[in-house]
């Protein structure tokens, strides 16, 4: 890759490396194919740093704000082999660093989708995927356009180890099913946690998917970086740089639901749809650059009473107002409206037909619940490297839901805000370490008539409580010849009602030994999670039994650890493995007693999962052929307590196993997931239950010429016909076409 | 045939093959092989009232001796639902093995359930009993074995002569 020193014309061509300042440097060039076309979007970034771009429609692009010293750039394209380069800039100096991206052969496979080489979340930094010391998982562009999906969840769910259970995510294991209540593992957008204010759970359409660019899932203990919620792992959603010029996008979907398999099951006289609408807008100059999403789509859902309708918008600004000083500024909103289908009807229930049960259709006594609900988000973050040796930034965001569930009998809502800010420091001090430090403060507030805490049947009580949450973190690595070694702790403290201060203390240490086919990495870290306020405060009746509330409950926590390799076997064959271990404490669950007809949440479980993740990723036969095996084992018991024997945990698999393959020719690909899941070995709530394992195969085209795109989608082709969720049926097979324009 | 054909075709009948999820199942008429709980047929007399929300089916293993015992009642926490009327209906209840003193169908009216409203909103409205029985209350005794179930506890809902639950814990405001 050639690299030239300024000159006279590099220096006209770009007016302002002059005022760089003396401690940063331009980078810029250019980006193309072996016949020296352009690539427009490409993306080019400066590894462990938080610069990057995209090149425009004559493939160029321009770094400024680049550290003195030495860098490695990178740059992408989809179908193309990714390229490196390593340079030596001055400050002051400009510096010039053309790619040609060849495309993908036997001798150069695809980029391994699974493994991508940068990640951002599981140090709080920039660093590459074989550092990291906890297994990540990474969800490329590329992988969420091939499933021409709506929502985030339904491209994460096939990441190895992850398993989503109606919405619900599990890092191996991690959460189970609590209906949306506490979430164990830690949203966060663009590193912004983004978990409900009251509930703890996650909006997996909070961002449209329009504006992802890819989706990182940190395994295992994830709180000395992360805090609270971060128990089981972390999901870091990303979404896209806006690249210089004027870029649009228009995204139009359309689909049908397969009809019940079975006339006995039939619940409607049509076939069901779905249909959406998106169109993403953005200007960019070096200066600032702009996009706006809108849109929207509906669904009939797939059985009965699952009409939804979604309407959505976001935008982001990135102003670059100094060299190496960036801020950064997003925002979404959706709200939606849907009915609650609730749990299909047995016998008797509804109209059965002699039928034991009926999965499409839900009980009579269900009927006419319906939910709106709204929530959105606005940050702001702050990027500057002062130096080579140190950069800082400063982030606050405001996260806000609100949520009405109309039943019979009773209307139940809640209005909740989450306010966080933090401020993050990395430094150099010297080469091979690395300091990071911050400090976090959030609070969260919730104006409701379901977790006011008040211990009266009725429903006209409405409370406001809130929770504050203080912290500060650390963690170094310093490089011991081939090794990284990484320790660090975050102390943080929690107020519920402007009460007293709680501490919890969550320390990690790891490290990551390089060698010369890839390279082994092994951490023990401390999790917790603080419970959520609708946990603390609810206060409901679900017949006969009275929810009363808990406000003295305590966090949940855990210690996590890990030992794991990534092996390049060979140049088309990439392995990961790892062995896993988490020791739960004072696990929250509800705790039902029947001689004064109540539930409380209550710290009474220990709980131990452990087990083993194995990732394949490899091009077999030929390399227009990609495929992936993961595989996770997992050993989830709940220890005994009180009088409560040693049982397994409920809504665990032991066997999670995921096939994936992708064949692409010219322009047109084709693939499709198998997705098993091993039938639970306990489900709480009925018991009796047939229960079967979960068998989903997804299958996908696409093809592409010029700015359209055309994707076609069968999820659960088979249409085979299960739940995971108590008396919930999951998802029938659904046929959908994506036809996207991009100019 | 070539070798990538058989493997995908094989891939693809694997796949096939595995296909064996939920499928129909008739409501039973007996108790099913292996289930552990009781069945049998409830009959149905009279007009259901238009403020239903629900009829469901509960057992007590002892008789309840208070109020405050009402809602330790078995299977917990969501008994199975009756049909509001119709032909004979065939149920199944499931239960940890035991001996219970009490089977009943119990009518829920529309509203908010809680144990203080419970006299207003519940209603007992059929129960199961021995032959000869003649207490107000019924003194059918059913043991649950376990591995089997207990067939044959059939009884009779009437919605013309429900019972409040002060009816069996007086006085009734």
């Amino acid at each position: 890759m050639p690299l030239k020193a300024s000159s006279i014309a590099a220096v006209l061509a770009l007016p302002c490396a002059a005022a760089l300042g003396a401690q940063t440097a331009v980078v810029y060039g250019t980006v193309r194919d072996e016949r020296g076309s352009p690539f427009q979007n490409a993306n080019v970034v400066i590894l462990g740093t938080p610069l990057g771009t995209l090149t425009n429609r004559e493939g160029h692009y321009r770094l400024s704000g680049v550290p003195a010293g030495r860098i490695i750039l990178s740059a992408r394209f989809i179908g193309h082999v990714r390229a490196f380069d390593t340079l030596t800039v001055a400050a002051g100096d400009s510096a010039e660093a053309d790619f040609t991206l060849r495309p993908s052969t036997l001798d150069n496979p695809l980029p391994f989708v699974v493994v991508g080489p940068v990640v951002v979340t599981a140090a709080k930094r920039s660093q590459l995927l074989d550092q990291a010391i906890t297994s990540v998982a990474v969800v490329s562009d590329t992988e969420l356009a091939r499933r021409a999906v709506n929502t985030v969840d339904e491209a994460v769910d096939k990441a190895p180890g992850v398993q989503f259970l109606y919405g619900q995510v599990n890092i191996r294991g991690s959460t189970g099913y609590v209906q949306g209540l506490g979430s164990r593992v830690l949203m966060l957008v663009d590193g912004v946690p983004a978990n409900q204010g009251d509930r703890g759970g996650i909006n997996w359409d909070l961002v449209p998917l329009e504006d992802v660019q890819r989706v990182e899932i940190v395994k295992g203990a994830g709180s000395s970086l992360y805090g609270s919620a971060a128990l089981g792992g972390v999901v870091n959603v990303l979404t896209r740089d806006i690249a210089p010029g004027f870029h649009a996008r228009v995204r139009a979907t359309g689909g049908s639901y397969a009809n019940p398999p079975y006339d006995v099951w039939k619940f409607r006289d049509y076939t069901g749809a779905e249909e959406g609408l998106d169109a993403t807008g953005s200007y960019g100059t070096e200066l600032v650059r702009a996009s706006v999403t809108g849109g929207g789509w509906h669904s009939d859902g797939y059985r009965q009473q699952d009409r939804r309708d979604h309407w959505q918008t976001a935008a982001k600004l990135d102003w670059r107002p100094l060299a190496a000083t960036r801020l950064t500024a997003s925002g979404s909103w959706a709200s939606d409206q849907y009915e609650t289908p609730l749990m299909w009807c047995t016998q008797g229930g509804c109209n059965d037909r002699g039928q034991a049960y009926q999965p499409f259709m839900i009980d009579t006594a269900g009927r006419g619940a319906f939910t709106r609900s709204d929530k959105g988000y606005v940050s702001a973050t702050l990027e500057r490297t002062a130096s080579a040796r140190l950069a800082w930034q400063a982030r606050g965001s405001w996260l806000r839901t609100d949520f009405t569930d109309l039943q019979q009998g009773q209307d139940d809502f809640g209005v909740a805000n989450r306010l966080g800010a933090e401020l993050r420091g990395i430094a150099r001090p010297a080469d091979g370490r690395v300091v990071t430090v911050g400090a976090e403060i959030a609070r969260s507030d919730v104006t409701t008539n379901i977790f006011t805490g008040d211990t009266s049947t009725t429903s006209t009580v409405v409370r406001t409580h809130t929770q504050s949450e203080f912290a500060a973190y650390g963690e170094s690595e310093q490089m011991v010849g081939r090794a990284r070694i990484t320790a660090g702790a975050r102390v943080d403290y929690i107020a519920v009602d402007g009460g007293g201060l709680s501490a919890v203390v969550s320390p990690r240490v790891g490290g990551v030994f390089a060698t010369a086919h890839g390279a082994w990495r092994a951490s023990v870290g401390r999790g917790f999670r603080a419970p959520s306020l609708a946990e603390r405060f609810v206060s409901t009746t679900i017949p006969p039994f009275h929810v009363i509330p808990n406000p003295n409950l305590r966090p949940e926590t855990a210690w996590s650890a890990e030992l794991g390799k990534v092996t390049e076997v060979s140049s088309a064959l990439r392995a990961d493995a790892a062995l896993f271990w988490t020791e739960a404490h004072d696990l929250i669950e509800p705790n039902v007693n029947l001689g004064t007809v109540q539930i409380q949440f209550r710290n009474v479980a220990r709980a131990r999962l452990a087990g083993l993740d194995v990732s394949l990723a490899a091009s077999p036969l030929t390399p227009r052929l990609t495929t992936s095996l993961a595989y996770t084992f997992l050993y989830a018991r709940g220890l005994a307590h009180d009088t409560v024997p040693e049982r397994p945990l409920a809504f665990r698999p032991t066997h999670l196993v995921t096939l994936s393959a992708d064949y692409q020719w010219h322009t047109v690909s084709a693939g499709g997931d198998f997705r098993y899941t091993s039938r639970f070995e306990r489900v709480e709530l009925y018991p009796g239950d047939e229960r079967v394992a979960g068998k989903v195969l997804d299958l996908r085209v696409g093809v592409e010429r010029g700015p359209l795109s055309l994707r076609g989608r069968l999820a659960n082709a088979l249409n085979y016909i299960y739940n995971q969720v108590p008396r919930t049926l999951a998802p029938v097979r659904t046929l959908s076409v994506t036809l996207t324009w991009t100019y | 045939m070539t070798t990538r054909t058989r493997a995908a075709t094989f891939a693809l009948a694997a796949a096939v093959a595995c296909n064996q999820g939920l499928e129909p199942a008739l409501a039973p008429t007996s108790c099913p092989q292996g289930f552990v709980g009781v069945c049998g047929t409830v009959s149905f007399v009279g007009q259901v009232p238009e403020s239903t929300a629900k009829l469901f089916v509960v057992a007590f293993d002892t008789f309840p001796k208070s109020q405050n015992d009402l809602f330790k009642f078995k299977p917990q926490p969501s008994p199975p639902n009756l049909p509001l009327g119709g032909p004979p209906f065939f149920y199944t209840l499931l239960l940890p093995p035991g001996r219970y003193e009490w089977v009943l169908a119990v009518w829920q009216k529309q509203g908010t359930l809680s144990p203080a409203n419970a006299d207003s909103l519940l209603r007992e409205t059929g129960f199961y009993s021995d032959k000869g029985d003649t207490t107000g209350h019924g003194s059918g005794i059913v043991i649950v074995n376990p591995g089997t179930g207990t067939d044959s506890i059939d009884f009779v809902v009437d919605f013309n002569t429900m019972h409040r639950v002060c009816f069996y814990f007086p006085p009734c405001p």
